[in-house]
């Protein structure tokens, strides 16, 4: 396999609009680092300019140190997989998966020898004479994913592959993923908007907003220590919660409520005293306790979990907290919260506050 | 270069997915042949030679014929030993189609007052009988190649089952 390396990637459209600004990674050999982010974030833009179909602006793309930025994509010995499968429907899918291989005139025998084993690795031995049509979503999914395979490339390269499946078909596909992926031990880069898929298949996360990368880390380093306000918000489902508080001696104070701050927080806080600065608080990181008073304005039970959403008090300050177990708040009902775990953010730049960190 | 047993046992194992593609075109070409024959056979200058019966079922036989050739190619694609037969039948007929039309037209002649006209030149019975004779040449090799074929995955299929066993 083989390791990746972006540096100072830039993409800049021929009407002047940039798409990806200065993106640099560092892709190690059997990584699977997953690229997040809304729509429009230049996610794709960076896969395709990995994969030769965009022209890389500015910056350098290396493949195992060799300097690739001006490689044809089909030079280039990646394979990529697409959200809409790109599959030939009059062909079988033992055709679609030899297409690529019969089109490199290799001997036929090894490519029935590869599209054989691909077929094995991806349960899909009982479906080879048949044609896409006649498959559901995630096996075509799969036959495209069987298609690079076969190729055996360097790099796997994802484009938001599990959009057109249904949320079921979803989760089941992205285990076959992530089992491909440790089978294969292949080095992959892979889109998605959706957060969930990003935390469960990444070795790495890359958080993107407008172009930009936010953050860089372990699905858990960008869960529990968000670089800014933006991947605070993004990672984590139900988002985390977002409240304008004042830093006042030992504690914070926001609309309609107060919370304490312990002796390591105070330390993070040193130099905002008496400053505003942004609590964020994710909604299983409340529990019920004294410190909130909140008006229960819904409540949603999830069976191990219940979502309870409300507003401090009267002042319309939004509370989304996610409680072990099954309650049975009714609306209007007063429920009282503790924080156990807070972040902070720097309320001018958005970025997190690490104390000394 | 000789095969090896494994190559020879992949080339085997690739008919299980990979049609009859070589009979198949064999009987296209055959298709394709024999419309370029009817096409021909019918040019002349003397108009009236032809108008009998002949013509009629000249006629509805090609359209048999294609339609026979054509389900013929796309059984024998799919490795079904049957259209092994049906080709070889319509191959045969093709061979015996030049003394039907052909062969006589060559040899008939039309006596215009003092002028005797040959009803086929020399170059146009070339032309109709080369395309009736590959014709028939593609569509027995075509049903030949697909019986070995189909004998050959028969045998594959068992020995799989065999195994599975």
């Amino acid at each position: 396999m083989a390791t990746l390396s972006l540096q100072h990637i830039d993409k800049i459209y021929d009407n002047n609009v940039q798409a990806v600004f200065d993106f640099n990674l560092d892709v190690k050999d059997g990584e699977l680092i997953v690229l997040v982010g809304p729509s429009g974030c230049g996610k794709s833009t960076t896969l395709r300019m990995v994969a030769g179909l965009e022209d890389i602006s500015n910056g350098h793309l290396f493949l195992d140190g060799k300097d690739i930025t001006q490689t044809p994509a089909k030079d280039r010995d990646m394979a990529m997989v697409f959200q809409s499968y790109a599959l030939y429907g009059h062909m079988t899918i033992y055709e679609n998966m030899a297409f690529s291989l019969t089109l490199r005139k290799e001997d036929p025998n090894v490519i029935h020898k590869k599209v054989l084993a691909a077929a094995e690795i991806l349960g899909l031995t009982s479906q080879l004479n048949k044609k896409p049509a006649q498959l559901s979503g995630g096996q075509r999914q799969r036959v495209a994913m069987g298609r690079s395979i076969v190729r055996n490339p360097k790099v796997f390269l994802f484009d938001e592959p599990l959009s057109n499946l249904d949320a079921k078909l979803r989760g089941a596909t992205r285990r076959e993923i992530l089992l491909l992926h440790k089978r294969l031990q292949a080095t992959m880069l892979y889109v998605t908007h959706d957060q969930t898929e990003a935390l469960t298949l990444a070795d790495r996360i890359v958080c993107m907003s407008m172009g930009h990368v936010q953050q860089v880390g372990t699905p858990l380093e960008l869960y529990d220590s968000p670089n800014n306000v933006f991947v605070a918000s993004f990672i984590g489902l139900p988002p985390m919660n977002f409240y304008d508080v004042k830093v006042v001696g030992g504690e914070l104070q926001g609309n309609g409520f107060k919370a304490v701050l312990t002796p390591e927080e105070k330390a993070v806080l040193a130099g905002y005293e008496g400053k505003e600065i942004t609590l964020g608080v994710r909604p299983e990181n409340f529990t019920e306790g004294s410190d909130i008073k909140v008006t229960v304005t819904n409540n949603e039970n999830l069976g191990m979990n219940t979502l309870v959403y409300g507003s401090v008090g009267n002042t319309g300050v939004k509370v989304t907290a996610k409680l072990k177990g099954w309650k049975n708040y009714k609306v209007g009902d007063t429920a009282s919260f503790s924080i156990t775990r807070k972040h902070f953010f720097d309320k001018e730049t958005t970025n997190a506050i690490r104390g000394g960190k | 270069m000789s095969m090896s047993n494994e190559d020879r046992l992949i080339k085997r194992d690739r008919m299980r997915y990979i049609k009859n593609k070589s009979s198949a075109n064999l009987a296209y070409l055959a298709i394709l042949l024999d419309v370029i024959y009817f096409v021909s056979i019918y040019q002349s200058d003397v108009e009236t030679w032809y108008y009998r019966w002949i013509i009629g079922i000249s006629i509805v036989y090609n359209l048999i014929f294609m339609l026979a050739a054509f389900l013929s190619s796309e059984g024998v694609k799919n490795y079904q030993k049957n259209y092994t037969f049906v080709e070889l039948a319509l191959g045969v007929i093709q061979f015996v189609r030049i003394f039907i039309l052909p062969v006589p037209a060559y040899n008939a002649t039309l006596t215009v007052g003092d002028v005797t006209i040959q009803i086929m030149h020399s170059a146009q019975f070339t032309l109709c009988v080369v395309c009736l004779i590959a014709s028939g040449v593609c569509l027995i090799v075509s049903g030949v190649i697909n019986y070995i074929k189909c004998n050959e995955l028969a045998a594959h299929m068992k020995s799989l089952e065999n195994q599975n066993a």
